[in-house]
């Protein structure tokens, strides 16, 4: 991005800001309508430790659950590459549990791991993993058979031609998947809370809701919004840092 | 028989087979009902009130629709606008590619207490989850038509509406079909978790009303509802993409 679209674009953020800040004050706009930007960061300074608290509950579950499910998602793709066999069987079944949409599972987690973090954990690494594996799968997959054949012919092993063909090949998607799946991870974090939680940003919200208290869902929502953008954030730098040679 | 018969009386053995799979496999290893009910149990709940799973998977797969419906045409008139008007483009895209890294199915809650709950709340939800996605690949794929090629066309008088729609549009369609992909699962989630900010039909409804009851045999039926709308849907853009876009869709 150039300078001037830079311009442009921080120019863009502020007339946003502006028109909703004057919208809802000039036109004295009832707070369940929209309330004023001003408003929203004033119940979010005098709320800061509730807020921060939640941030802290949800911050966790989603981080949490996203390593385990980074892990599992690049271990069972591994898995099915290095053992054929298990492909046959274990694709389709996969395949199947993630062809329900991933928050219909949250009431079923919900009853078996109850209501506190595991539950969450649990689905955020649900989610991710499912994003990570298929990341990492299309990515194995992606490399030229006739380079498979060569190193074959080389001598190499079925290690060696992951370890050195596979693996390089596939890291761009991986990392690709890993991105998309941080926003997915405070997403499902947050939506299974709202069904049922002890705190955590999302149960902030469903009870702002049913208090009817706008502001504070707003407030809720903004801080969801910084945290997930600081997580998306750090992910990105640790790409850019790992994956050099992009 | 044609190929298409044959592909779903494939697509049907396959579905009975795992159904036979499930039912041995919890009879088998004995799994607990509270884990894994037998198949049969679960079809027998869709057979005690076969209306209320009839009535959520009609309510929620309309939800879905309109909002997709109305995601995709919006979003596709805003790339294009987009397209256009650099200025504006440069002034609003930075906010729209934020919004896609926030978790915007929180305004869910926001945007039930505007509508209240309505089918047309619910579709508002599904539109802004698909809208967003859609705008920007629209116009990722607009900017990646070779430029020579818009040369060549208005070299011939072509006008700028023939180039938009002749050259533009079609090169821009394996991209925007990226998003619809991400849009038709995107938009069933915001219109599940839309209804379960109160509501009296839906799957949404479904699910919470079992989970409630603790009754793991409906939780069980209203998951296969989700996966049976989940998958006709993205199928049924996957099969649109093929016929559309039939020179070969990007990966």
């Amino acid at each position: 991005m150039n300078a001037t679209a830079a311009v442009r674009g921080a120019v863009g953020a502020v007339l946003i800001l502006a028109l909703w800040e004057t919208l809802a004050r000039g036109l004295a706009l009832p707070a369940y309508t929209l309330p004023a930007v001003s408003q929203i960061l004033a119940a979010v300074a005098e709320h800061r430790s509730v807020l921060q608290a939640a941030a802290l509950v949800t911050g966790f579950e989603a981080l949490t659950g996203y390593v385990i499910g980074a892990l599992a998602g690049i271990g069972v793709a591994t898995l099915l590459i290095l053992a054929r066999p298990l492909r046959a069987g274990a694709l389709p079944l996969l395949l199947a549990i993630n062809s329900v949409p991933v928050v219909a599972w949250s009431p079923l987690v919900l009853l078996w791991f109850g209501m506190g973090v595991a539950s969450k954990i649990v689905m955020v690494a649900l989610a991710v993993g499912f994003t990570v594996f298929l990341s990492a799968l299309a990515g194995f997959d992606r490399v030229d058979r006739r380079s498979v054949d060569l190193m074959r012919s080389f001598g190499a092993g079925r290690f060696g031609i992951f370890w050195r063909l596979r693996l390089p090949a596939a890291l761009p998607l991986i990392a690709a998947g890993l991105r998309v799946a941080t926003v997915r991870s405070l997403i499902v974090a947050i939506v299974t809370e709202m069904l049922g939680a002890y705190g955590g940003l999302g149960w902030i919200i469903y009870q702002s809701v049913t208090l009817i208290d706008f502001v504070q869902v707003w407030a809720a929502i903004l801080v969801a919004s910084m945290l997930s953008l600081a997580f998306f954030g750090l992910v990105g730098a640790l790409e850019r840092r790992l994956i050099f040679w992009r | 028989m044609n190929a298409a018969a044959i592909a779903a009386l494939r697509l049907l053995g396959g579905v009975i087979l795992a159904g036979l799979v499930w039912e041995a496999a919890v009879v088998g290893f004995g799994i607990r009902p509270h884990l894994l009910p037998r198949l049969s149990e679960i079809l027998a709940a869709f057979a005690v009130t076969p209306g209320a799973y009839w009535a959520g998977l009609q309510r929620t797969a309309a939800e879905t629709l309109i909002g997709f419906a109305a995601g995709t045409a919006v979003g596709i008139m805003n790339g294009v606008i987009f397209f256009r008007a650099p200025l504006l483009r440069d002034m609003l895209l930075p906010v729209f590619i934020v919004s896609q890294t926030i978790p915007v199915i929180a305004f869910g809650a926001l945007v039930v207490m505007w509508f209240g709950n309505t089918l047309f709340a619910k579709a508002v939800i599904a539109f802004y989850l698909t809208f967003f996605p859609v705008t920007v690949n629209t116009l990722l794929g607009l900017n990646s038509v070779d430029p020579r090629q818009v040369a060549l066309l208005r070299s011939f008088g072509a006008s700028p509406r023939q180039i938009l729609f002749r050259l533009q549009l079609p090169m821009a369609l394996p991209q925007i079909f990226v998003a619809l992909r991400l849009g038709a699962s995107l938009s069933l989630v915001g219109a599940i978790v839309g209804e379960w900010f109160g509501d009296n039909t839906g799957i949404g409804v479904l699910l919470l009303q079992a989970m409630y009851n603790e009754s793991v045999v409906a939780l069980w039926a209203a998951i296969l509802c989700a996966a049976l709308l989940g998958t006709g849907f993205y199928a049924l853009v996957a099969w649109a993409e093929r016929r559309i876009v039939f020179w070969g869709a990007e990966q």
